[in-house]
């Protein structure tokens, strides 16, 4: 946990019930709840390569860059607030056809592995490494 | 979204090494309270003092069994816990159930 440049990925899945180039509209679409862009105080939006955008929050901004917009299947862009303390991380998603419905999978990497970066306060770090030594895989040191 | 006067008594009872140890021991399954004691090289009264502070946290209960009480672990906390140190695992989680709840929604009206 001493090394700074560690870095958190979190993956989520969620099936939608309409077909990918709907979902992939909807995703880039401010009117439509629950995508990134949705309850802006402060929207800019270019959902293009190399197109950017900027979404203010609760007095928290955000920047980013459009890296990969492949309609219906994948979207990408850089992502930047005060909690990826400045570094470039990754968003991406992508959206698979099942049946009637759409597979979308959204990762997100790079983000920095700090104490800021969680947002949670000292002492974490000590219970981090422990708690895997507790839980992990019933490896427990008997007594 | 998250109780913090919880999330403090969690965090208080993980933050002493041999509570997570008794945390380590309930996880293989429940046990008497003097299974829990035997290992320590405490005083009874200071496991006793020990196991409140997990009870506090939520993070064990007590269960009559007969003559006899077991006391095991409870995960959930732990898990609201990790839930709440990971922001942006819940700035999504949040978001994608607005989406997917935006769409079925709109199928519902659809069907109508």
């Amino acid at each position: 946990m001493t090394n700074s440049k560690k870095t958190l990925e979190f993956k989520f899945d969620r099936t939608i019930p309409a077909p990918p180039a709907e979902v992939f509209d909807g995703w880039l679409d401010p009117k439509i709840p629950g995508n990134p862009w949705n309850m802006a105080e402060k929207l800019l939006l270019n959902p293009k390569v190399d197109g950017f955008f900027y979404w203010l929050i609760k007095e928290n901004s955000h920047y980013g860059r459009f890296t990969e917009i492949e309609r219906p299947s994948r979207i990408q862009h850089t992502w930047m607030s005060r909690s990826t303390l400045g570094e470039e991380t990754t968003v991406t998603l992508t959206f698979k056809k099942q049946g009637e419905d759409t597979l979308m999978t959204l990762v997100h990497t790079g983000i920095p592995d700090t104490e800021a970066g969680r947002g949670h306060e000292r002492g974490w770090n000590h219970f981090l490494d422990i708690f895997p030594e507790q839980f992990g895989d019933g490896s427990r040191k008997e007594k | 979204m998250y109780d913090m006067d919880q999330l403090t008594d969690v965090l208080t009872a993980l933050s002493h090494p041999t509570r997570r140890a008794i945390i380590g021991q309930l996880a293989n399954g429940p046990a008497r309270f003097l299974d829990i004691a035997k290992p320590f090289d405490t005083a009874l009264n200071a496991t006793t003092k020990h196991l409140k502070v997990l009870e506090r946290a939520g993070l064990i209960e007590r269960q009559k069994h007969g003559r006899e009480v077991l006391i095991s672990f409870r995960g959930g906390p732990l898990r609201e816990v990790a839930g709440w140190m990971h922001e942006y695992d819940r700035f999504w989680n949040e978001r994608l159930d607005q989406f997917e709840q935006y769409f079925k929604n709109k199928k519902k009206k659809e069907k109508k």
